[in-house]
């Protein structure tokens, strides 16, 4: 099968937890039968599964398969953490086109509440366990206020600016029922939310929880023409820049020309951009990255614009992982469900008029001083 | 110091490749590697030089003395073990010899911590509670 007859033919949320009164695969099942629903495909059709997760092991796609009664001829297990959601994605295309399956179904989540999200992040990778966490780095907070102080001090970055992202994803989660924090945020609020990693405050980090997200990756052809999402282009990136403790810059610089040339648009013609938001800096530095402003320049990008679903750059409007709640992998797949939401014109209050194409980016796997992984996914409205 | 035998600072795993950072600095001695062959110096120890893949790795003394790239006072969600030691200084330092590397520089409220200033490693008897190496301001009186 052609590349261009592939894509993205269904998609799927669980509820959102605080909390993991539920095992993970739970989640994923809601998640994964929200998904068929929505593409209109029998249990029986679905031969590949990709598992996007960091709580899932020793478990993983083919016993996800074993949980959901499914049969498989293709099975993946995702390794790049927050990026990894979109590289599921990506190989799952290239297995239809190279004809290991037909249906494959892209499940990424998590089931966790504070006490085991602290003990999975100290010991998130080798590097952190035995190189970061004895130092008292309280998690990840540490690694990004210096990412961050460094992006405020070598280029005169604000917390006034960055914490629009917060604030306005804020309001679009408003409009999400599935949003575990809702409650309306005001620059003030962010401005002098209790210090957690300085410069970092409360509300510039994720509130772990538990949840799922899930795509269904096939021919375009087997859904309705208004629910066909095309991927028009798709790249990943691992390591780089080599060695760096805190770089300001993620990897999504390398492939970005690439990236919009081969979906023949650019950062101008996106309706609207899914970034991973672990923190509102890195947020910040994938606009800069997929070349929406220049290098150090997003601070003022950031004031000229707003970021609601009805802004001029819409952002995370399903609210992201800083309103939804931080469901380990499963914030790796959430912009991509919320784009795929938006395309299909399924957004209700929060639909973003006339939205045709849309930028989704990944971000995962710290370890020793920053994310090791980039992705990114250009979708647009099959037309 | 009050350190508590019940909340233990995290350990690194010691294996044998790591083994000869963490015993320097247990004589408070910060060890990196060089590697033979292209000249590459870095901290997290390796099998194999990750610059040239060359084996040939050999240890090296730092003088102990750096500046601070980039930091962060991590004030919540510390560990038991850290809590009563809330802010916790986390940095980014380039040590003399070029290598970086993370780690915590103990100072008191009254030191005010800022990018680029001079830090130095920790020295015994206090370094021996710590279970990496860590740096404390650079004073005028220990210059």
């Amino acid at each position: 099968m052609s590349r261009r007859a592939i894509g993205l033919i269904g998609y799927g949320s669980s509820v959102y937890e605080k909390g993991a009164g539920r095992p993970e695969f739970a989640f994923l099942a809601d998640a994964a039968r929200e998904a068929l629903i929505s593409a209109g495909l029998a249990k029986t059709e679905i031969d590949g599964l990709a598992t996007s997760s960091t709580t899932l092991a020793p478990d993983n796609a083919v016993t996800a398969a074993e949980y959901l009664g499914l049969t498989l001829s293709w099975a993946y297990v995702s390794t790049a953490g927050g990026a990894g959601g979109l590289a599921s994605v990506l190989n799952a295309v290239r297995a239809v086109e190279a004809g290991h399956a037909t249906h494959v179904l892209c499940l990424a989540g998590g089931a966790q509440d504070s006490g085991v999200f602290k003990e999975r992040i100290a010991r998130f990778t080798g590097a952190l366990a035995d190189y970061v966490t004895p130092h008292g780095s309280g998690g990840l907070n540490g690694l990004f206020g210096i990412i961050q102080r460094k992006h405020m001090e070598r280029y005169g970055t604000r917390r006034e600016e960055l914490g629009r992202i917060a604030v306005d994803q804020r309001a679009n989660a408003g409009r999400n029922d599935r949003a575990l924090l809702r409650v309306p945020m005001t620059i003030d609020d962010y401005l002098k939310a209790p210090i957690v990693a300085d410069p970092l405050r409360l509300y510039d980090c994720v509130m772990p929880c538990s949840g799922a997200e899930a795509v269904v990756v096939g021919p375009l052809d087997r859904v309705p023409p208004d629910k066909r999402v095309r991927i028009l282009a798709g790249y990943e990136r691992h390591n780089h820049p080599v060695g760096e403790i805190a770089p300001l810059h993620g990897g999504w610089e390398l492939y970005r020309d690439a990236l919009f040339h081969e979906a023949g648009v650019g950062p101008q013609d996106m309706d609207f951009v899914q970034a991973y938001d672990d923190y509102p800096i890195m947020v910040a530095i994938q606009l800069e990255d997929h070349g929406f402003c220049e290098k150090g320049r997003v601070g003022a990008f950031l004031a000229a614009n707003t970021m609601t679903w009805e802004g001029s750059l819409p952002l995370n409007t399903g609210g992201g992982q800083l309103s939804c709640g931080q469901s380990g992998g499963g914030g790796g797949m959430i912009g991509l469900v919320e784009a795929v939401r938006q395309l299909r014109c399924e957004a209700a209050d929060r639909q973003v008029a006339g939205a045709v194409h849309g930028l989704v980016s990944g971000y995962g796997m710290v370890s020793y001083g920053h994310g090791l992984s980039a992705s990114s996914l250009i979708v647009g409205r099959a037309t | 110091m009050n350190e508590s035998p019940t909340n233990p600072y995290p350990a690194p795993r010691e294996t044998a490749i790591n083994r000869p950072m963490l015993e320097a600095w247990r004589e408070g001695v910060l060890a990196l590697q060089r590697c033979a062959d292209c000249g590459a110096i870095f901290f997290i120890a390796r099998s194999l030089c990750p610059r040239c893949w060359s084996a040939a790795l050999a240890w090296l003394r730092s003088d102990g003395r750096g500046r601070i790239v980039s930091w962060s006072q991590i004030h919540r969600g510390l560990p038991a073990a850290f809590t009563a030691e809330a802010p916790i200084t986390l940095a980014e330092i380039e040590v003399t010899e070029g290598a970086t590397l993370l780690a915590r520089v103990v100072c008191d409220r009254l030191q005010s911590v800022t990018t680029g200033s001079a830090v130095e490693l920790m020295r015994l008897p206090d370094a021996l509670r710590y279970p990496l190496p860590t740096f404390v301001m650079t004073t005028e009186r220990s210059r």
